[in-house]
């Protein structure tokens, strides 16, 4: 629902705005471009492995992606795509203070196509790694445990992107774009083993605590604003 | 700006699911205050209640040192809890839904909970009322609930539980005639041979003024009320002991503020419509007994009562009594026969031990001596200390064993076949738990890091120092083979939760435990 409203209101200020501009510019002049994006993720992650860690399903991160075009034909264009999402969550389990910390790196092809010289839909697929750090503060142990994993997936979206900021020729940089996106984000499940190590204060031969399995598996929306050179 | 607004509307959008409210309960230790332990030891399984999500953690040991956790569900508001008398079953009583507003509220129930190396729930049984209170059959074969908890209650109203039986047709509702008194203690009898008929087992209820004796092998039918003697004052009395011989069908109550002994002869109907009839009599001891016991001597049956520095020992089928002076005046009587030989139905006569928190002496009562030698056969035996209770030890390895608990910080060791006894010294007051299989003796301070074990074979004490302090200790059967002692740590630390120690039972080092903690955390689903 979220990605649909973006699009179409997207959508209709390009529309509006290529009725003035359009017969000035030319799509070529807007494609070929290296980028860099700042922005933030919002991913629901309705795994039970989760709750421990939050008192919601949402996790926001930060999200730091470089790309640039590779091929361009007419209003096509393929561009290469990689993100860094960072973003952790705090709860508290049955009193226990935890928290949760997600990097997730994704790099994959991107295709566009330019609806208006400064309006493109995209989709991509890209292979994802993620690294996550769950701690749990043992009151009995007292200890802090911790596990620390990878994931593999992929993330699975489509999106649009609107030019805010740049000459209408498209020849003077950088330039100013709006970009959104949502999908869906698969990582495998992790078996989430919080081990009180060395050094932690546990007592000795400290079994890990089985708090089951985590996947991070869930849709997500991403908001950016990439400065393309 | 507008950015933020998109993105909180994403988060909206996105991030509607919560997680289940379990996860914002603390875990807390049940209170005694309340009915509950913190923690029952079962013969495989430590149950741990878990009053906050109404369940119970059952941590079992796959192999020595190796715990794992499982999970059961329990009813709404849990009243009591106690575990069977071989330990092999978690009895729960709970309430249920008070007031049912609903016909799918939960009614109250009483949940068997298998306490093997494979724990799981063995059934339930739904009940009328919400009731309190649990007495349990040491046969398992009933369960008695009591003291009910709605807004009108009557005491004497009990829902009898066979346990032999499933479903609805094993709860019979029952209301004791009463003449004002409540419930105060339940006896279940082994079968007793009351003449014109099969032995048959009873309840034995002690009200405040009176007994009741319900037929179970036909609960739903009138119980016996007899009325309690009055005390030598005039006064009302109430029942102090109860104690019955099944051979003979008879019954004595040991009666408060009176010199005499209440006995009750259970005999043939006497009239339509009876299945036994009751013929009491009051036997005179010669002053307020400490204790009363059915022994037999070389002449049959007799009772023992102690008054004083005597052991009076009365016929009750002529009410001829007969005194032994005691070197002490011993309060606690326990017989010892079966232990000293198993196999054999003393032949002369029963042996019986002697003990009281007062004095610091033991004594052997001999019984199978000739009769005008009574005197002789009480043996005391100096132990330096006073004995507040006696233990005994389950299992066939070391049933000549009694574990002698002191007022004191010691507890002692006795070896009834040698007539030894080991002192055993701590450092402060103590908790005794006893392996289910009989081989030692578990002993801590709740709320200490130290706990010790003794095994019977060599009497060699272990002490051993835990990371974290200790709330109770429990030895529970491997599924593997081999024995795990499960040190609990229960409400230690902020927040508390469910940690524990394991051990190797039969080789207990604090070098080779294994900590567990976070046990309140699994299960949620």
């Amino acid at each position: 629902m979220l990605v649909r409203n973006v699009m179409f209101a997207l959508a209709s200020l390009g529309l509006t705005l290529a009725a003035t501009t359009a017969h000035a510019e030319s799509v070529a002049d807007h494609q070929a471009h290296i980028e860099v994006s700042l922005g933030a993720r919002v991913s629901a992650v309705s795994d039970a492995g989760y709750d421990p860690f939050a008192n919601s399903d949402e996790l926001a991160q930060v999200s730091l992606g470089l790309g640039g075009t590779l091929f361009a034909a007419d209003r096509f264009s393929l561009a290469a795509y990689g993100f860094w999402d960072y973003g952790s969550r705090s709860g508290n389990a049955r009193g226990a203070q935890t928290s949760l910390t997600v990097q997730r790196l994704s790099i994959g092809p991107e295709a566009r196509y330019h609806l208006l010289p400064r309006l493109y839909v995209f989709a991509h697929v890209l292979p994802a790694f993620a690294h996550s750090e769950a701690l749990l503060d043992d009151g009995v142990a007292a200890a802090t445990r911790e596990a620390r994993h990878w994931a593999y997936g992929f993330d699975g979206a489509a999106g649009a992107a609107f030019e805010m900021y740049g000459r209408q020729d498209g020849r003077v940089r950088p330039r100013l774009w709006l970009i959104a996106e949502g999908g869906y984000g698969y990582l495998g499940s992790t078996r989430l083993l919080l081990r009180g190590g060395a050094g932690s204060g546990a007592p000795e031969r400290t079994a890990p605590v089985d708090l089951g399995s985590l996947s991070l598996a869930g849709p997500y929306a991403r908001l950016s604003v990439a400065l393309a050179l | 700006m507008r950015t933020w607004v998109w993105l909180a509307g994403a988060a909206l959008t996105l991030g509607c699911g919560g997680r289940p409210s379990a996860w914002d309960e603390p875990f807390v230790p049940a209170s005694n205050s309340a009915g509950l332990a913190p923690a029952y030891g079962l013969t495989g399984s430590v149950a741990v209640v878990d009053t906050a999500l109404q369940r119970v953690t059952l941590l079992s040991s796959p192999a020595p040192l190796l715990l794992e956790a499982q999970f059961l569900p329990l009813g709404k508001d849990l009243a009591t809890a106690q575990t069977s008398a071989d330990r092999q079953t978690l009895f729960v009583l709970s309430r249920g839904v008070q007031p049912q507003r609903k016909p799918d509220d939960e009614p109250p129930q009483l949940e068997l909970i298998d306490g093997s190396v494979t724990p799981k729930l063995k059934r339930s049984y739904t009940l009328t009322q919400p009731m309190d209170q649990l007495a349990l059959d040491p046969k398992n074969e009933w369960a008695v609930l009591y003291g009910g908890s709605g807004v009108v209650v009557n005491p004497n109203e009990l829902e009898l539980v066979d346990l032999t039986v499933r479903g609805a047709d094993a709860v019979t509702s029952k209301t004791l005639r009463s003449f004002g008194g409540k419930p105060n203690r339940f006896t279940f009898t082994a079968p007793l041979a009351v003449p014109g008929g099969d032995p048959k087992r009873f309840l034995i209820v002690e009200r405040d003024s009176d007994l009741v004796l319900i037929d179970l092998a036909n609960p739903g039918a009138n119980e016996v009320t007899v009325p309690l003697p009055a005390t030598d004052s005039g006064g009302t009395a109430t029942s102090a002991q109860v104690t019955y011989d099944a051979d003979s069908a008879t019954i004595a109550v040991r009666v408060t503020g009176t010199t005499s002994v209440f006995l009750l002869q259970l005999a043939a109907p006497a009239q339509a419509g009876q299945d036994f009839s009751v013929v009491t009599n009051l036997v005179d001891v010669g002053g307020l007994p400490a204790a009363i016991a059915f022994v037999h001597n070389t002449q049959g049956l007799r009772l023992v009562a102690l008054v004083g520095s005597s052991a009076v020992l009365v016929d009750p089928v002529t009410a001829i009594t007969q005194s032994a002076s005691m070197p002490a005046a011993f309060t606690g009587i326990r017989l010892i026969t079966d232990e000293l030989n198993p196999d054999a139905t003393a032949p002369n006569g029963d042996v019986a031990l002697l003990y009281g928190p007062n004095i610091t002496q033991i004594a052997y009562f001999n019984l199978g001596g000739a009769p005008g030698a009574l005197f002789r056969s009480i043996e005391p035996y100096d132990i330096g200390v006073s004995v507040k209770d006696v233990i005994d030890v389950p299992g066939q390895d070391f049933f000549d064993r009694k574990i002698l608990e002191t007022p004191s910080n010691d507890f002692y060791v006795l070896d009834l076949t040698n007539r030894q006894s080991a002192p055993m010294k701590t450092q402060s007051g103590l908790t005794l738990e006893i392996a289910p299989d009989g081989d030692r003796v578990w002993a801590f301070q709740a709320g200490t890091f130290g706990f010790a074990t003794v095994d019977f074979d060599t009497l060699h004490p272990i002490s051993l120092q835990a990371e974290r302090a200790v709330t109770d200790v429990f030895d529970i059967a491997a599924a593997s083979g081999g024995r795990t002692a499960v040190a609990l740590h229960l409400g230690v630390g902020q927040p508390p939760g469910i940690g524990a120690t394991a051990l190797n039972a039969l080789a207990p080092s604090t070098a080779t435990a294994r900590f567990y903690s976070g046990f309140e955390l699994g299960g949620i689903r």
